[in-house]
C-alpha cells in the first residue's frame, strides 16, 4: 500500500532571473514501512523534497499524497495537525530543545495535542530501546552527538507517525555511531512498520536502505531498490 | 578600529537603530525638560522682577555716599549696571501710612514705577501718584486738580504705575527734588550685572565702601537664583546634620534644596540615570547577540582593550549622532508647547517655607497672570554638562561589558548565552501536560538579570505615572486647601477690613444683609481679636523663632514683641483668635491634626480649635499640648481699646483671661487676617479658633472682620460685585476682593501641571515599553530556531501564539506585582516624606484613584502582551524552514 505519492511535483524559488529550479517534475511512491535513502549532491533538492514532504513547505505544480490525502488541499492549522500527527522529524543538528531533559524532548510532540493522554510506559519503552533510559534526567548539552541524536529519532517516533523525514542524521557522526543510529533507525521502521525517508551524502548508508533515490539537479536520476540478504549485503 | 565599529553598527541594523533611537528619545527627554525647568526659573525670576522690583540690595545712604556710588559703577570685583535713589522727605499718619518720596529715574525704573500720565513733580507743591493711592484719597479728578493730604493741598502732575500688589503696607507719593518735607531718608538701590555671583559682588561693593554687610537688604525673591546670599558649603551642611541634635537628614535635603538646587539637579540626574538605564539595557542586547564574535576575536588575539575600544567607539559614535538630535527634538517640541506650560514648574507658589515680604497666594496667581509672555530659554549649561556626563557612562558601559566578558573563559562566551540551561532533574511532563509552555518560560525567564530587567522596565513606567498621580492628587488638594486658608474657604469674593484697630469690623446688621443676598451662596463671616497665649517656660518651643520675631522693628514697637516674658516666668504669645461659624468649622476638618472638631462641643462645653506650629521641616507642635490639655489666653476686655494694650503690658482689668480646653489641633487656620500678625513677610501666624458665638459670650464680639462668599450659580458676578460694593461703601476701611479670576487661573495651572506630569510619565512609559519591546523581540526572536522545531513539530499558530501569551502574561503579572511592592513598600513612603518634609504639604493622604491604579496595571499587562505578540507575530509568518535553517 503506498503511504506517500508525489505527482509531477515542482518547485521553484525566485522569480525571473533569479529562478531556481529545486525539484522537477518529481514523481515517487513510497509503500509503507519502507526505508529510503535519497542520496546527492549538495544543492540537487534533497532536502527541499523532504521539506515537501514533511509539509514545511509547498510545492510550485503538482501533488503530494500522504496516506491518501493531499497535503496541499489542507489548510495551515490541518497540515500543522496532520504533519503532527503523521510525521516524525530527525535533523542533521538534532535540533533538540536545550532547556528540555532528555525525557521532556521526546515527550514533546505528544503534549502539543491538548487533553492527548501522554504515554509515559511507551516514553520509557523508547528510552530504553534507543539506550537512553538512564540518560533520561539529563540535558543535551551533557550528552555526545549520538545519543543526542537517538534523542532527537526517539522524539520522531513518539507519536508513532507514519513517515519519518530524516535530513542527514548522521551527518554529525562518527562512523560507530552513524551505523547505531542507522541501525535504530531501521529497527524502529521494521518494528512499527513505518516510512522512513532519508537524506544522506553517504553512499555507504544509502546502501543498506530498502530503496534509494538518487536526485541530480531537482530530479531523479535513479530510483533502485535494494534487497538485503542475511549479513547485510545489497541485492538489487 | 573605527572601521570594525562602524561596520558592526552596519550589520546590526535594527540594533544601532534601536540604541540610536534610544539615545536620541532620552536626549530629548533629558534636554527637554531640563529646558523646562531652567525656562520656568528664569521666568520665575522676571516674573519676582515685576512684582519686587528689578534691584538686588537696597542700603541706606547719605548724600555723599549716594554721590559717590552714583559716579563709579564699575569697581575692583563688582560691576553695578544700575543704581537708583529713592528719598523719604516725609510721611503721613492719617488717613493712611502714606509717604512722601523723591525718586530718580532709575529708581522709577527698578520699581516699574514709571510714569504713565502727565509729567514728574519739580515744585515743591506738586506730586505724582498711583490710581490705588488716589483712589483711596477718594480723588476723582485728574492731572493739574489739587490733592489733599495731611491738611495741605497738592497739585497732581502725573500718574505713576502702581506698586504691583494691592496689598502693598504703605501708600506712597512723588515729589520733585524741590520738596523739603521734614526729613530726609536716603536709600540707594543696587543692581548688579548677573553673570557673576551677586554676594560675591556685594562683598567687593562692601569691602571698597568700608560698609558692614548687615547695613544692606536684599531683595529675597530676586536675588536668591542669582546667588545672592552665599550658600553653606555641603561639607559644612553634612557636618551640621551629623554633628548638631537640630540636624538630621531632612535638615540636609531642605538645605541642598534650597541652596544647590537640589530638586532641579535632583530631577536632572535621576533622568540621566533613567537614560543611561534604558542605554545600557538596549547595548547589552546588542552586545549579547554578538558576544560568540567577540570571543573568535579573542581567539584570534584581539586584546580585551581593543574589544572595548571597538564597543566604546561604537556607542559614542551612535551617542554623537544621537544626543544632538534628541536635544534638538526636545527643546524644539517643548518650545512649541512652552506658552501652554509655562507655569508648571512655578511650583514655589505652592511652597510654604517662606521668608521676607511676601504677597499672598492669590497675589501671586494675579501676577503670574498678568506677567509678560513667558520665554523659552535652553538649558545649555545642563546639556553640556548633561553630554559629558553620558559620554563618560557611555565608556564605563562598554568598560563594563568587556569586563563581564573578561570573567568568562573564551570558550564559555564563544558558546554565547547559556544562562537558560538549568540543572533541576525533574522531568515536567509528568506534571505538566503543556511542555511548549515550559520551554517558552525557560527561554524568556531563565534568566534572572534580563528578567528583572525587563520588570524594572516595565515598571517603571508604571512607578512613575503612579507618583506622579499621587503627587498630583495631593499637589490639587494642598492648592485647594491653601487657597482656603489663605484666601478664604476658596471663595470667590473676600470682604475685609483694611485696618489694625480692632475697633475697626463690619457690623453684625451689614453681615445678615449680606446673608440675605440671594445671589451669594456659602456666606461665611468671622470675627477677630487679638489675644495673648500664656505659657509656663517649659512649654515654650522655638525659642530662635520667636527671637527673632521679637526682633522686628513693627512687631516690637506696636506689641511690645511677640513673645514675651512675663514677671512671674510664663510667657505671653501674641495670637490671632477667630471666631469661626459653624460651615467654617466643618471645614476645619480638613485641616484636623489631633482630636476631633464639633461645633457643639465647642459652644457648649468652651473648647478651643489650636492652630500648631509648624517647624521649618513640616512637623506640626503646639507646645506638647494635645487635645483634651488646658490653655490660658487672654484677650483685651475692650475692642476699642488703645494700641498701648496690644502689648498686654496694661493693667489686668484691661484683659479677660480664661481658660480653654483643646478640642483639636489644626494645622492652619481658615481666612486669615492680614493686618495684624500676618504682616511684614510674616504669615501662618499662631492661631486659636473657637466660635463666633464663642467670641461674643466670651468677650462680647458682636461685630465681623472678614466675610467669605461666593456667588449663586447663575448669578453674574460683575452685577454681584456691584451689590457687594453697595453693602460695604458706607462701612470705613473696607475691601471687597474678587478672586474669581485667581480661582479660575489656579485650576487652570493645576490642569496643566496634571496634563504635563501624565505626559511625561507616558513619555517614560514610551522609552520604558520600547525598551520592553526590544528585550523580549530578543528573547524571542534568539530562539527562533528552536520555536521553529516546534512548529516543525506540529504546533499550531493558535498554539504558538497561546504559549508565548502566557509567557507575556507572566510578564505583565509579574511586573504589576513588583509595581505593587515597589509603590507601596519604596515609592509611597518616600513622596509621603517628600509631600510633608521638603515641599511641605498641607495635605498627604489622598489616594491614587483606583481607576488609574487599574489603568496602569492593565497597561501593563497589555504592554506585555503586545510585547511578545509582534515578534510571536513575526515568527508565525516566516517559513518554518528558514526558521530551524537559523537565518536571519
Amino acid at each position: 500500500m503506498s503511504v506517500l505519492k508525489l505527482c509531477h511535483v515542482d518547485k521553484v524559488y525566485g522569480e525571473r532571473e533569479n529562478q531556481v529550479k529545486a525539484l522537477r517534475d518529481i514523481n515517487i511512491q513510497v509503500k509503507e514501512g519502507e526505508f529510503i535513502a535519497i542520496v546527492g549532491t549538495s544543492g540537487s533538492g534533497k532536502s527541499t523534497l523532504l521539506n515537501l514532504v514533511g509539509g514545511l513547505d509547498t510545492p510550485t505544480n503538482g501533488k503530494i499524497l500522504v496516506k491518501g490525502r493531499e497535503i496541499g488541499s489542507l489548510t495551515r492549522k490541518e497540515l500543522t495537525i496532520f504533519r503532527r500527527r503523521n510525521i516524525g522529524f530527525v535533523f542533521q543538528n538534532y535540533s533538540l530543545m536545550p532547556v528540555l531533559n532528555v525525557y521532556d524532548n521526546v515527550a514533546l510532540p505528544v503534549t502539543f495535542d491538548k487533553g492527548k493522554h501522554v504515554n509515559h510506559g511507551y516514553i520509557e519503552e523508547l528510552l530504553k530501546e534507543l539506550g537512553l533510559f538512564e540518560q533520561r534526567f539529563r540535558y543535551p548539552t551533557e550528552l555526545s552527538g549520538g545519543q543526542q541524536q537517538r534523542v532527537a529519532i526517539a522524539r520522531a517516533l513518539v507519536n508513532k507517525p507514519a513517515i519519518i523525514l530524516a535530513d542527514e542524521p548522521t551527518g554529525n557522526l562518527d562512523s560507530v555511531t552513524t551505523v547505531e543510529v542507522i541501525g535504530l533507525l531501521k529497527s524502529s521502521s521494521r518494528r512499527y512498520n513505518q516510512t522512513i525517508l532519508m537524506v544522506t551524502h553517504n553512499e555507504g548508508i544509502a546502501q543498506i536502505c530498502d530503496r534509494m533515490i538518487h536526485i541530480e539537479d531537482g530530479r531523479v536520476c535513479t530510483d533502485r531498490c535494494q534487497f538485503l540478504q542475511k549479513g547485510g549485503d545489497v541485492l538489487c | 578600529m573605527l572601521k570594525l565599529a562602524y561596520q558592526y553598527m552596519r550589520y546590526y541594523k535594527n540594533q544601532t537603530f534601536a540604541i540610536l533611537a534610544s539615545m536620541i528619545l532620552t536626549a530629548a527627554l533629558l534636554s527637554g525638560i531640563s529646558s523646562l525647568m531652567y525656562s520656568s526659573q528664569r521666568n520665575d525670576l522676571e516674573n519676582n522682577k515685576t512684582i519686587y522690583g528689578d534691584w538686588h540690595y537696597n542700603i541706606e545712604a547719605n548724600q555723599q555716599f549716594c554721590e559717590s556710588v552714583q559716579q563709579k559703577e564699575t569697581g575692583n570685583g563688582y560691576d553695578l549696571v544700575q543704581v537708583g535713589k529713592k528719598e523719604i522727605r516725609d510721611v503721613l499718619r492719617e488717613p493712611y501710612l502714606i509717604s512722601f518720596v523723591y525718586a530718580d529715574v532709575p529708581y522709577m525704573q527698578m520699581t516699574h514705577r514709571e510714569l504713565t500720565k502727565g509729567r514728574y513733580p519739580q515744585k515743591e507743591g506738586e506730586i505724582a501718584a498711583d490710581h490705588y493711592t488716589l483712589g483711596n484719597l477718594g480723588f476723582t479728578g485728574g492731572i493739574g486738580d489739587g490733592v489733599s493730604l495731611g491738611g495741605e493741598d497738592y497739585i497732581l502732575t502725573g500718574i505713576v504705575n502702581g506698586k504691583w500688589s494691592s496689598d502693598a503696607d504703605e501708600m506712597e507719593v512723588f515729589v520733585g527734588e524741590g520738596f523739603a518735607g521734614r526729613g530726609r531718608q536716603m536709600c540707594l538701590y543696587l543692581r548688579f550685572a548677573e553673570n557673576q555671583k551677586l554676594y560675591r559682588q556685594l562683598d567687593a561693593f562692601c569691602r571698597k565702601y568700608g560698609i558692614s554687610g548687615d547695613a544692606v537688604e536684599g531683595n529675597e525673591h530676586v536675588i536668591q537664583d542669582l546667588g545672592g546670599e552665599q550658600p553653606d558649603s555641603i561639607y559644612e551642611i553634612v557636618k551640621f546634620a551629623l554633628t548638631d541634635e537640630r540636624g538630621n537628614f531632612t535638615y540636609v535635603l531642605l538645605k541642598l534644596t534650597n541652596e544647590y538646587r537640589l530638586d532641579f539637579y535632583g530631577m536632572i540626574t535621576l533622568l540621566c540615570l533613567f537614560s543611561l538605564f534604558v542605554i545600557y539595557s538596549i547595548f547589552q542586547i546588542s552586545v549579547s547577540k554578538r558576544t560568540s564574535e567577540y570571543g573568535i576575536m579573542q581567539t584570534l588575539g584581539i586584546s580585551e582593550k581593543r574589544i572595548a575600544g571597538i564597543l566604546i567607539m561604537e556607542l559614542w559614535i551612535l551617542f554623537f549622532v544621537g544626543y544632538p538630535i534628541g536635544c534638538l527634538l526636545g527643546n524644539g517640541i517643548l518650545n512649541i508647547c512652552y506658552q501652554q506650560l509655562a507655569n508648571i514648574f512655578g511650583t514655589r507658589s505652592f511652597g510654604t517655607a517662606k521668608t521676607g515680604t511676601e504677597l499672598s497666594k492669590t497675589d501671586q496667581v494675579f501676577a503670574q497672570r498678568q506677567a509678560e509672555s513667558p520665554g523659552f530659554y535652553v538649558a545649555w549649561k545642563v546639556m553640556i554638562i548633561g553630554f559629558f556626563v553620558l559620554m563618560t557612562a557611555l565608556a564605563i558601559i562598554g568598560f563594563i561589558t568587556v569586563y563581564a566578558m573578561h570573567r568568562r573563559s573564551v570558550r564559555q562566551i564563544m558558546a554565547g548565552d547559556t544562562s537558560y540551561i538549568k540543572r533541576k532533574r525533574y522531568i515536567y511532563a509528568r506534571r505538566n501536560g503543556d511542555l511548549a509552555s515550559v520551554v517558552v518560560r525557560k527561554f524568556m525567564f531563565s534568566n534572572k538579570r534580563k528578567v528583572i530587567g525587563i520588570l524594572l522596565s516595565l515598571s517603571i513606567g508604571g512607578c512613575i505615572f503612579l507618583c506622579t498621580a499621587y503627587m498630583a492628587e495631593n499637589l490639587k488638594i494642598h492648592a485647594d486647601m491653601s487657597m482656603k486658608s489663605e484666601d478664604g474657604l476658596g471663595s470667590q469674593y473676600k470682604i475685609s477690613v483694611k485696618s489694625n484697630a480692632l475697633s475697626d469690623t463690619i457690623p453684625k446688621s451689614v453681615v445678615e444683609q449680606i446673608r440675605n443676598m440671594p445671589e451669594l451662596s456659602m456666606v461665611y463671616a468671622s470675627k477677630y481679636t487679638l489675644g495673648e497665649l500664656i505659657i509656663q517656660k517649659n512649654e515654650l518651643e522655638w525659642v530662635e523663632y520667636f527671637k527673632e520675631q521679637n526682633q522686628d522693628s513693627y512687631f516690637n514697637q506696636r506689641y511690645g514683641g511677640i513673645c514675651v516674658e512675663k514677671e512671674n516666668g510664663t510667657y505671653g504669645i501674641k495670637y490671632d483668635v477667630y471666631g469661626y461659624e459653624e460651615g467654617m468649622v466643618t471645614q476645619l476638618e480638613e485641616f484636623l491634626l489631633e482630636g476631633r472638631i464639633r461645633m457643639e462641643e465647642l459652644e457648649n462645653q468652651d473648647k478651643i480649635v489650636a492652630v500648631a506650629n509648624k517647624d521649618g521641616q513640616g512637623n506640626y507642635n503646639f507646645y506638647g499640648k494635645h487635645p483634651g490639655d488646658t490653655i490660658r489666653l487672654r484677650v483685651p476686655k475692650d475692642q476699642d481699646c488703645p494700641d498701648e494694650n496690644l502689648k498686654f503690658q496694661g493693667p489686668e482689668d484691661c484683659y479677660i483671661e480664661k481658660e480653654f480646653q483643646i478640642a483639636a489641633i489644626v494645622s492652619r487656620a481658615l481666612a486669615k487676617e492680614e493686618q495684624f500678625l500676618n504682616v511684614q513677610g510674616w504669615s501662618n501666624s499662631q492661631s486659636i479658633i473657637m466660635t463666633n458665638q464663642q467670641m461674643e459670650r466670651q468677650y462680647n464680639i458682636a461685630d465681623y472682620s472678614f466675610i467669605n462668599a461666593s456667588p449663586a450659580e447663575g448669578n453674574d458676578t460683575g452685577t454681584v460685585t456691584n451689590l457687594l460694593l453697595q453693602k460695604i461703601k458706607d462701612i470705613p476701611k473696607t475691601v471687597l476682593k474678587d478672586l474669581s479670576g485667581a480661582i479660575e487661573t489656579q485650576k487652570h495651572y493645576l490642569r496643566q501641571q496634571q496634563l504635563f506630569f501624565s505626559g511625561i510619565a507616558g513619555i517614560l512609559f514610551v522609552i520604558s515599553l520600547f525598551h520592553i519591546m526590544n528585550s523580549v523581540n530578543y528573547s524571542i526572536l534568539s530562539r527562533r530556531r528552536e520555536y521553529g522545531m516546534i512548529r516543525a513539530m506540529g504546533i499550531t499558530d493558535i498554539g504558538f501564539y497561546r504559549m508565548v501569551l502566557q509567557a507575556g502574561m507572566t510578564y505583565g503579572l509579574l511586573t504589576d506585582l513588583f509595581l505593587f511592592l515597589i509603590y507601596n513598600i519604596v515609592l509611597r513612603k518616600m513622596m509621603d516624606y517628600y509631600m510633608v518634609h521638603i515641599v511641605q504639604f498641607l495635605h498627604f493622604t489622598a489616594e491614587v484613584p483606583t481607576s488609574i491604579m487599574a489603568m496602569v496595571m492593565s497597561l501593563n499587562l497589555l504592554a506585555a502582551e503586545a510585547a511578545v505578540l509582534i515578534p510571536a507575530r513575526k515568527i508565525v509568518k516566516e517559513n518554518i524552514i528558514s526558521e530551524i535553517a537559523g537565518e536571519r
